[in-house]
């Protein structure tokens, strides 16, 4: 008994590793990353301390002393390499090398004691007040513009400036450039009208094209079964071709077959039109192209499996049906349209699933566009969160579109169980032990 | 079967609807060879230069089309061998062994297998890149094997169920154990199980863009599907002739397995992945 269940736990155990990592994981991450504010800018790692000029622009706002700006801003004078490079470059090399011999790591809490200490210089006597207080500056220490690996350092140098601890607060949490948590992500989901539209195309899409789908492929396999087989099994590799083929290339075919320089606007140049890309023309045209593109893969889908279903239908009941004197029509609608029930739910429910969440095409084909008249909702959560021009990719946000359909996947996959014969499925092996 | 209908009309109804398809098949074969005249769309020249991506040195920034091709060999064929053999092993052990927690396991496999998982591309590219896994091959190939699994296991059980419990049974009568029993009695039973698997992923992989497209774009990792499209979209090299040379380089291998396999393949798309 142990030995057997060892067996089958050291057989099954990769499926699951693999299936744990890079399956069930992204599915609670994707939940995980909705509720942060994570983006090309916050990094996916935490992050540092920083205080620029925006970081003060925002401390602004928080009721502070009015002194800690400028303690931020002045941290003391500090002789260091930096300064004395600017100090060669911008008066003479000779003066940098007498205030490094003298004084090079020596710090000075205000700038009097610096000015004070290059009265003291000898060979490069600095004659004007006003030089003493401009060299003096160059050396000026700021805890600006410095990164901060971590809090604790953080804080322990905003103490050194004597800042309160209120404003210490303000001052960390504004000036973190990590990631933090945040709901906000629901919010603007909801809040921003674009959602709706992209909700709604996402319905256009799925409806239409599965339509396409359905319809097609049952055009195609009824059609096909009553063609001598040789005819049939031609037309069936024409329409299963599309399926097999790598996406790029199809939709590069399409591509050459509706764009200014191809096929439909050479042929309507001969009816007198200008040529024009009939793809990208207005959002109508990229909608019917997209239907189509999907369609001509899908209705494939439908094709075998409705053949197959056909195929399985008692060739007496369909002698039967000709002897009664039905014709063809009467054929197709009484006898095979019912049969075929079953395989047209499941072929419904499977790409409505399939159609909601994917994109391929109609990134390869008109990413979104014209305008974003063709950007389905997982096309917005890729464009969000992994590609725009923008260039600040907003992960967090991206999730949150994604954790819809992931949502909807869970949901779907559930009824999907319920509708297998699950306890078919359990029946108990019959070696036992 | 109704003979006394003419099968002509329907011909003709089915090939003015193909004939979309067709005209862009036939192009996509004949704009390789050919140079149309100028302006138009009709071949007027034999020729072979949309073909010197074979033989150019590619210039500095662009990707070698062999590295590139290699790559996708890499990829397509060792997401294929993971997925088989993986899913060869644990489709037995959910067939045929009697494991605490089959039922979870097995509900779990269905729930997966329904799941759209392009749903999990933005997760996936961000666990990679805390992983350390961004931008390589075998992050990809893990990706896609992880994903492909479910469907592969779901299969694998299939063929598993159709053999007969007497071939087993009759193996342990015997004394062997169940591991030789599973490798010399029943793998060679489910043989088209595996063989259709290995064909299917394979493919699979080798036309899989959106994965590449996220989880490795930079060039050294490059595989055709990618290298296609950022050709296509690159504004510099506008040369439909050149994409489709490109193109049709690219489904050579998919065009003669679907040749060789077609049976094996019509029966496992019957299940299908894509929409």
């Amino acid at each position: 008994m142990n030995r057997i269940n060892w067996f089958g736990f050291i057989f099954i155990s990769p499926v699951l590793i693999m299936v744990l990592l890079f399956f069930l994981t992204p599915v609670v991450m994707t939940a995980f990353f909705s509720f942060t504010n994570m983006s090309t800018s916050t990094g996916i790692k935490g992050g540092e301390y920083l205080i620029n000029q925006e970081t003060i622009k925002e401390i602004k706002k928080y009721n502070i002393q009015k002194d800690t700006i400028e303690k931020l801003e002045n941290a003391g004078y500090s002789i260091n390499e930096e300064g004395l490079k600017i100090i060669s470059e911008k008066y003479k090399e000779s003066l940098s090398n007498e205030i490094k011999s003298l004084y090079f790591g020596d710090k000075f809490s205000n700038r009097k004691d610096l000015e004070r200490a290059l009265k003291k210089l000898k060979k490069n006597k600095i004659k004007k007040t006003r030089d003493r207080k401009e060299i003096a500056e160059i050396f000026k220490e700021s805890i600006i513009n410095e990164r901060f690996v971590s809090k604790s350092i953080f804080e322990e140098n905003l103490i050194k400036l004597e800042i309160n601890q209120n404003d210490r607060e303000v001052i960390i949490k504004e000036s973190y450039t990590g990631w933090s948590w945040t709901n906000n992500n629901f919010k603007l989901i909801y809040n921003l009208p674009s959602s709706y539209k992209f909700a709604f195309y996402t319905l256009i899409y799925v409806s239409f094209t599965l339509t396409f789908n359905v319809v097609f492929g049952l055009f195609l396999a009824i059609s096909t079964f009553y063609l001598p087989s040789k005819t049939a099994s031609t037309f069936r590799t024409i329409w299963f071709l599309p399926r097999i083929l790598p996406p790029v290339l199809y939709v590069l075919m399409w591509k050459w077959f509706t764009w200014d320089t191809g096929f439909i606007s050479q042929m309507s140049t001969y009816f007198g039109a200008s040529p024009k890309n009939w793809m990208m023309d207005s959002p109508i045209h990229a909608w019917t192209v997209i239907v189509l593109i999907n369609g001509f893969v899908g209705a494939s889908f439908g094709m075998i499996l409705f053949s197959s279903a056909i195929k399985a239908i008692p060739s007496s009941m369909l002698y039967a049906s000709e002897v009664d004197g039905a014709n063809r029509w009467q054929q197709i609608w009484n006898i095979i349209i019912p049969q075929l029930r079953w395989p047209i739910m499941f072929t419904t429910a499977y790409q409505t699933l399939s159609l909601l969440t994917s994109f391929e095409y109609i990134l390869l084909a008109t990413n979104g566009g014209p305008g974003r008249s063709t950007e389905v909702w997982a096309l917005a959560a890729y464009h969000t969160a992994l590609q725009n021009y923008a260039g600040n990719l907003q992960y967090g946000l991206g999730a949150t579109y994604a954790l819809v359909l992931v949502i909807i996947g869970i949901i779907a996959s559930l009824f999907y169980l319920k509708f297998f014969n699950f306890k078919d499925l359990v029946t108990k092996p019959r070696i036992e032990g | 079967m109704n003979n006394y209908y003419r099968s002509w009309p329907i011909t003709l109804l089915l090939t003015l609807i193909s004939l979309p398809l067709l005209i862009m098949f036939i192009f996509q074969i004949i704009d390789n060879f050919t140079n149309p005249a100028p302006g138009g769309i009709w071949p007027s020249s034999f020729t072979l230069e949309h073909w010197r991506f074979l033989w150019e040195t590619p210039k500095t920034g662009e990707s070698y089309i062999w590295t590139v091709t290699f790559n996708t060999f890499i990829f397509a064929s060792t997401t294929s061998i993971m997925v088989t053999s993986l899913s060869m092993t644990s489709g037995y052990v959910l067939s045929r062994l009697d494991i605490p927690g089959r039922k979870i396991f097995l509900a779990g496999l269905i729930m997966l297998h329904a799941f759209p998982t392009i749903s999990l591309i933005v997760a996936i590219f961000l666990t990679l890149q805390i992983m350390g896994l961004y931008n390589t091959l075998l992050g990809v190939i893990l990706v896609k094997s992880a994903l492909e699994l479910p469907f592969g296991v779901w299969i694998m059980k299939g063929f598993y169920d159709t053999v007969p419990w007497e071939i087993e049974m009759a193996g342990i009568q015997d004394g062997a154990s169940r591991f030789t029993v599973w490798r010399k009695l029943i793998l060679p039973q489910v043989q088209p199980g595996i063989a259709a698997l290995l064909i299917f992923s394979f493919l699979s992989g080798w036309s899989e863009f959106v994965l590449p497209l996220v989880l490795a774009p930079s060039s050294d990792v490059q595989v055709l599907s990618t290298y296609l499209s950022a050709l296509i979209l690159d504004d510099n090299k506008f040369d439909f002739n050149l994409f489709k040379s490109v193109g049709t380089f690219y489904a050579i291998p998919v065009i003669i397995i679907y040749i060789v396999f077609q049976k094996k393949l019509m029966n496992i798309y019957g299940g299908g992945t894509k929409g």
